[in-house]
């Protein structure tokens, strides 16, 4: 309890500390600590990355990793948190929603991560509550080998044509924060029509955004509703027979928060590590992986389309803590699982 | 045996007489049977119930129906115990036949390489269901599966033309059939293998051909065992997670099991709906496991009984190599074909690039042992098998001991006890420990202590099953003579009967730790950062669908299989498996 406190105390403190140099302090509590428990829902193979890299730098403080669904990662934190039990210290998912139900209830902490003042203003908070680690769209995509260019879905209602029945394959709300997101602003779109007439082309539904791609680059699947720009990307760089389609009514942008729970266990490797996420090299690495950064000095891939090329659909975090639950339900009742 | 009992003087020779007057250790034991069965069976249960009738929130809600209501109200949940119910029934018939027939070929007839076929369905018995299901998808994808590919191939077919579709409620009722039916086989097997052959000779004199004689002397003779392997493989079908995960909600529909798990995983506190909707599950499955002991129970066939006198094989003649034939589908279809496929996959580079020299990598294999979930759930893994194949064992050897021995009072509740989770499925299991043991002040959520627990009561009922069973076939006149020479009960137990209780032991042990590295349906709903097992690490990874990376993980979760089995064969002879039954 006193550790709390004192670690408390010395956490605002810190605060109000402005960059990485003043942090000695911070940096010897964090190695006492030893480690930090990282709760994320990049896809596996970066969050693991990150984690592989920073525990590379022999800081004193171990990475410890728990990858999951936006979705199933609120519920098991809240969960523990209920318990009493107190894991995590570090949590990123693709559900703005949750991170204002979390910030109400004072579940999440303020920290500016060091390093963020030149970032981009969309990527930053005022309150510092959170600060978007990533963005990506949701990307329709298909398999070159099966369907040639020219027959190709061009715009979202053409994967309503019946002969792309039992061909298509859609991710699932309730575990992807970013197909939710996506989904909302198609249905603000075309409305609830879309989907019920997508449910009737018989999709299959994985669980993951990304959990897709495999289905379809095995030719398993032909096409696939959307996915998360980044996989798709890297993947067809590694020279996956995919191609990425973009409808004229734009791409779904998803921002994707980080921010410090404010019963971190381990309150000042909880620090260190967000520096390092929010650092130039993690800010590169994740350009590398075809994600989109605030810091405004990374490198892109070419093959990356620019942010302001794209004709971007967005919506808030109000908006997404709104339609979240309505969102899952009506899938439910429209797919069945 | 008897050279056993020849050297017992000389075992004992350090026991000392006993005294006088002791203390009444019945107390002892009921008592820490009464916590065990307390912590393990009735307080998960107990709280199970009560949530059902609560309002979950983050924050504690008061007494309700509304959960009762919601769980059996809308289409939506109804649907998926309508479908669990058509899998359960159609799992269980199919199960009925295929392994029915096949114990019936292996026991009865002149089949060549009998070892083959019982030896190839005990292994397909110890592959991971959902394992064999994702390696299916491989195989019978709709588009891609080799087996449509092959078939389009040698008829030169069109790419719209396909055979099999694995995502659909056909594929999830093949994929669950494929490791049902063993149990069926081992249960039947036992049945056959205690009937004499003199009664079917009998009715082959009299005239009767060999499958009449199958049909009219046979079969009605093993009919509880038929029906006891029935059962056995529907509420398997019922209770099984990993297949219907894999296969059935890709194609849009959940069976109970997987809809319980969306519950317990929903961004919404739905712990009280997940226990509503676990009670019909719990009611049927122990519904069904009494039905059994009911009818198996019932001992009406006087032929039944202490093994018969010889067993003289059927003539199949013409039908000998098609029925062979026949009898290795299953077994390829379970085992070989599975294995290779995931054993490809698991060094293909680009899953859209086919089976070339240059798509081959060891990528995935780099991939999940530099996973650290990985590496620590392999770690958690086998040290989950071994704490609960030692805790199982030592719970179950000593309750079978104490119940055989008739050494307390109520002697004959004791094996009631040890076998009462048997009807309980592992996923209502782990919701009720979820219940019981995430609030204070009884916190083992986050453990791997909750897990073991959930393991041992899993497990429980088998071990004490094995144990028993090997008990019986020792005599209590040798422990008497032991103790008519002096030595106490705690001696005799030690140099007596562990001695000659030690194959059933081992055997026990070894059956509770290969099912526990795959242990899926509980782990599922119980794991945490810290306590990961392979199993939820592969559905994890199918949640993201790494295939790749899958593959590579079910080799090696295999691998680690058989050197389990190895390590059995070499301990306790090849027979050790068919004690399962």
């Amino acid at each position: 309890m006193l550790k709390g406190i004192i670690a408390g105390l010395l956490a605002v403190v810190l605060l109000s500390a402005p960059a990485f140099a003043a942090d000695d302090a911070t940096m010897r509590a964090a190695k006492k600590e030893g480690k930090v428990t990282w709760y994320s829902s990049i896809t596996l193979n970066i969050a693991q990355h990150i984690c592989n890299n920073f525990n590379k730098k022999k800081m004193g403080v171990q990475c410890v990793l728990h990858r999951d669904g936006s979705g199933k990662l609120y519920r098991r934190y809240l969960q523990e948190r209920k318990g009493g039990i107190y894991v995590a210290d570090v949590v990123h998912t693709s559900n703005l929603g949750h991170f204002l139900n979390l910030k109400a209830k004072k579940i999440i902490t303020p920290y500016k991560p060091a390093g963020t003042d030149n970032f981009n203003e969309k990527f930053v908070t005022k309150d510092n509550y959170w600060t978007i680690l990533r963005a990506g769209v949701l990307m329709p995509f298909y398999n070159t080998k099966k369907i040639k260019a020219e027959d190709a879905p061009k715009t979202y209602k053409d994967f309503l044509d019946p002969k792309w029945k039992g061909k298509i394959v859609h991710s699932h709300p309730s575990y992807s924060g970013f197909v939710t997101n996506g989904m909302i602003n198609i249905v603000n779109k075309f409305g609830w029509d879309y989907y019920k007439a997508m449910a009737k082309q018989k999709p299959k539904i994985v669980q993951s955004a990304a959990g897709g791609i495999p289905l379809v680059a095995r030719g398993e699947s032909w096409l696939g509703a959307g996915t998360t720009s980044y996989s798709l990307l890297k993947l067809i760089e590694k020279g996956e027979p995919l191609k990425p389609i973009v409808p004229p009514a734009g791409l779904a942008l998803v921002t994707s928060p980080n921010g410090v729970f404010t019963k971190a266990p381990n309150p000042n490797a909880a620090r260190v590590f967000t520096d390092y996420l929010f650092s130039m090299e993690t800010m590169q690495l994740l350009a590398d992986y075809f994600l989109y950064v605030g810091n405004p000095d990374v490198k892109y891939p070419k093959a990356l389309p620019a942010l302001k090329d794209i004709n971007l659909m967005a919506i808030g975090g109000a908006e997404l803590k709104k339609k979240n639950k309505p969102t899952r339900k009506m899938f439910k009742k429209l797919f069945g699982v | 045996m008897t050279q056993d009992a020849q050297q017992l003087p000389g075992m004992i020779s350090g026991g000392e007489p006993s005294a006088t007057k002791k203390f009444d250790y019945t107390v002892i034991v009921w008592v820490v049977l009464l916590i065990l069965l307390i912590i393990l069976v009735a307080n998960p249960i107990f709280q199970l119930f009560k949530e059902s009738f609560f309002v979950s929130e983050d924050e504690a809600g008061g007494f309700t129906f509304q959960n009762y209501i919601d769980a059996f109200e809308t289409d939506e949940y109804y649907k998926p115990m309508y479908i669990t119910m058509m899998l359960a029934i159609s799992v269980g018939s199919i199960s009925l036949v295929v392994g029915a027939v096949m114990a019936w070929v292996v026991s009865r007839t002149d089949i060549p390489f009998p070892n083959l076929i019982r030896n190839g369905i005990l292994a397909s018995f110890v592959t991971p269901p959902f394992l064999g299901a994702i390696a299916w998808i491989f195989l019978a994808g709709q588009n891609e599966g080799w087996l449509n590919k092959w078939i389009r191939g040698l008829f030169g077919l069109s790419d719209e033309f396909y055979l099999f579709d694995i995502f659909t409620m056909k594929g999830v009722i093949f994929a669950m059939s494929l490791y049902t039916f063993p149990l069926v086989f081992i249960v039947v097997l036992a049945g056959l293998n205690n009937i004499s052959s003199d009664v079917e000779d009998a009715a082959n004199v009299a005239g009767g051909g060999t499958f009449h004689t199958m049909f009219s002397i046979t079969l009605p003779l093993v009919a509880p065992s038929l029906f006891a392997g029935f059962i056995l493989a529907a509420l398997e079908a019922m209770i099984l997670f990993g297949i219907p995960a894999v296969l059935a909600i890709p194609a849009g529909q959940h069976t109970m099991t997987t809809q319980l798990r969306a519950f317990m995983v929903s961004e919404d506190d739905l712990l009280g709906l997940a226990s509503a909707y676990a009670m019909p599950m719990l009611i049927l499955a122990v519904g069904m496991v009494w039905t059994r002991g009911i009818v198996l129970g019932r001992r009406g066939y006087a032929t039944v009984g202490g093994k018969g006198g010889q067993r003289r094989p059927q003539k199949l003649g013409v039908w000998r190599i098609p029925i062979f034939v026949l009898c290795m589908i299953p077994l390829v279809c379970a085992i070989v074909l599975p294995a290779m496929a995931l054993l490809t996959t698991s060094f293909m580079k680009n899953l859209g690039g086919g089976l070339v020299w240059s798509n081959l990598t060891l990528w995935n294999y780099h991939f999940i042992l530099t996973n650290d979930a990985v590496r620590e759930s392999i770690y958690n893994t086998i040290m989950l098998a071994i704490m609960a194949a030692t805790g199982a064992t030592i719970v179950a050897a000593i309750s079978a001991f104490i119940a055989q021995r008739k050494l307390i009072r109520g002697h004959e509740y004791i094996g009631f006890m040890a076998t009462a989770p048997i009807g309980i499925p592992g996923i209502v299991l782990a919701v009720g420990l979820f219940a019981a043991y995430t609030k204070q002040p009884f916190v083992l959520y986050g453990t791997l202590w909750i897990m073991f627990l959930a393991y041992l009561t899993k497990y429980l009922p088998l071990a004490y099953q094995t144990s028993n069973a090997g008990l019986t076939s020792i005599h209590p006149e040798l422990e008497e003579s032991c103790r008519i020479m002096g030595a106490n009960r705690l001696q005799v137990f030690k140099d007596v009967t562990v001695p000659l209780f030690k194959t059933a032991v081992i055997a026990s042990w070894i059956l509770v730790f290969m099912p526990s590295l795959r242990e899926l349906s509980a782990s599922v709903l119980l794991w945490t950062t810290n306590t990961k097992v392979i199993s939820v690490v592969i559905v994890d990874f199918y949640e993201e669908t790494l295939l790749g990376p899958i593959s590579a993980l079910g080799v090696l979760l295999l691998l680690i299989t058989l050197v389990a089995i190895a390590v059995g064969f070499r301990l306790v002879g090849r027979d050790f498996m068919r004690s399962a039954g």
